[in-house]
């Protein structure tokens, strides 16, 4: 694919249409969401019992994993899950494409959830208690730990990226070679693909930062016994 | 498969910022909204617990006021049902008495009416017995029993007691007294005379004596001296008879 149009320029920074395009994603979900909740009553209506249905699935799938921190991390999880599955169907509007069809945003993503994982690790128990679950069970398996760590992390950017350029792409091929309706059965692939990678994104995001947060009662319990 | 710096740093921002975002305005209200109903919810049923639990404090003191109740009326029941028959032996005794002071007032009554039953028809017998007789003798009167009742009246005279002379005596000393004989059939001479000289003797004085007949006698005489009346005739014998019939019945 080719690179992203620069829109405009933030002194030497160009600001592409990708970019754009996530404003504008966050711009209809903020304006939605204000919109959404800013009447929420006991008696829910039908936009509040989707909404309300949409984040307790969220929160009950969360809990079902960290069923300790759920409330902890559901912000972080819940937006990758709502921004991937947007950005994803995104690429269905004509004139418009997936923002996680780009590297940059799949590895920024990648790279949020590295990082987050760190965080919610050393939130639950410490810094020295993070670290210390990289030396469990042996030592030995330290440089494998920080091995895992960075594949991990490129396997989640190339992933999500990888999925969603090829989809547009072949979507764009079929197209060109087929005509006007035939890529129709494809783009319907496209949003069950679109819901897919980003339910798979989200959840390994998850099962990540459950995995830090919980390696260290592992260890603990381990230096106990 | 360029990988632009710009793009990812904005999109890390840009992330941030879509999280603080959707923590705002969707899960911390929906959330929030979710919770007040499940607090909602959890006190309506604790209250409807409580209601419940006091409900059913409610049931079981009733039902021990009901069985208390049950007890209470089971009891007086039974009080009652004694008191009753207490009252129904009193008045059934009550009433057994009643009724056997009833039946001995209505045999004595049964017995008085048959006795006077009886005594209607002996008296009737009797007054048959006597109209019978009075009726034979009538028939079987004439001078000879006449004169034979005669020497009766003249024995009775002669063997009056000495008491009764007497008083006869005293009632003939009522001034202007008239001695009154009657017979059935008219006396001779002979026999006034020995009648006068009897009630002389018996007396003692002379005392006017006035002769009548009369056949209701049948046969015989009577005798008026003042309040004193001498019979020797059928007719007062059959009614002396008679009464004494009518006594001894």
């Amino acid at each position: 694919m080719d690179m992203p149009a620069v829109v405009f320029y933030i002194g030497p920074f160009g600001v592409t249409s990708i970019v754009v395009t996530t404003w504008g994603i966050m711009m209809t979900l903020g304006v939605f969401c204000w919109f959404a909740t800013r009447r929420l009553t006991l008696i829910p209506g039908r936009l509040q019992t989707v909404l309300e249905g949409l984040v307790l699935a969220i929160e009950d799938s969360i809990k079902a994993v960290i069923p300790e921190y759920a409330q902890q991390v559901l912000p972080f999880i819940a937006t990758l899950w709502i921004y991937i599955v947007i950005a994803n169907l995104t690429g269905l509007i004509p004139q418009l494409h997936s923002p996680t069809g780009n590297l940059s945003v799949t590895a920024g993503l990648a790279s949020l959830v590295f990082l987050s994982v760190h965080w919610f690790g050393i939130r639950s128990g410490g810094i020295r208690q993070y670290l210390k679950h990289y030396l469990s069970p042996t030592p030995l398996l330290l440089p494998f730990h920080l091995i895992s760590e960075v594949t991990r992390t490129i396997a989640l950017a190339v992933r999500l990226f990888g999925n969603i350029m090829s989809l547009e792409l072949v979507a764009l091929l079929v197209l060109l070679v087929a005509g006007l309706l035939v890529p129709v059965p494809l783009l319907m692939l496209h949003v069950v693909e679109a819901l897919v990678q980003a339910y798979i994104f989200g959840m390994l995001a998850l099962i990540y930062v459950a995995g830090a947060m919980q390696s260290q009662q592992g260890s603990e319990k381990g230096n106990h016994i | 498969m360029d990988f632009d710096w710009t793009t990812f740093v904005l999109e890390i921002i840009n992330f941030l910022i879509l999280v603080w975002i959707l923590k705002r305005f969707l899960y911390q209200p929906v959330l929030s909204v979710v919770a007040k109903r499940r607090a909602d919810i959890e006190k309506s049923l604790s209250d409807a617990l409580q209601i419940k639990k006091e409900a059913n404090e409610l049931k079981h003191k009733n039902e021990q006021y009901l069985t208390e109740w049950e007890a209470k009326k089971e009891a007086a029941q039974e009080q009652l049902n004694a008191e009753l028959a207490s009252m129904r032996e009193s008045k059934l005794a009550e009433l057994e008495a009643k009724m056997n002071e009833e039946a001995e007032r209505r045999r004595i009554l049964d017995e008085r009416n048959r006795h006077e039953f009886e005594q209607l028809m002996e008296e009737k017998g009797i007054a048959q017995g006597v109209a019978f007789t009075s009726k034979l003798l009538s028939r079987l009167a004439s001078p000879e029993l006449e004169n034979r009742l005669f020497l009766i009246l003249a024995e009775d005279l002669q063997k009056l007691r000495e008491r009764d002379k007497h008083a006869i005596a005293a009632a003939a000393e009522e001034p202007g007294l008239q001695i009154k004989i009657q017979s059935a059939f008219l006396l001779d001479t002979n026999k006034r005379e020995e009648l006068t000289r009897l009630l002389q003797e018996m007396t003692g004085k002379i005392l006017p004596i006035v002769f009548n007949t009369n056949p209701e006698l049948i046969s015989g005489f009577q005798i008026n001296i003042g309040s004193w009346v001498l019979h020797a005739n059928l007719r007062d014998e059959l009614k002396s008879f008679s009464e004494v019939l009518q006594h001894a019945g």
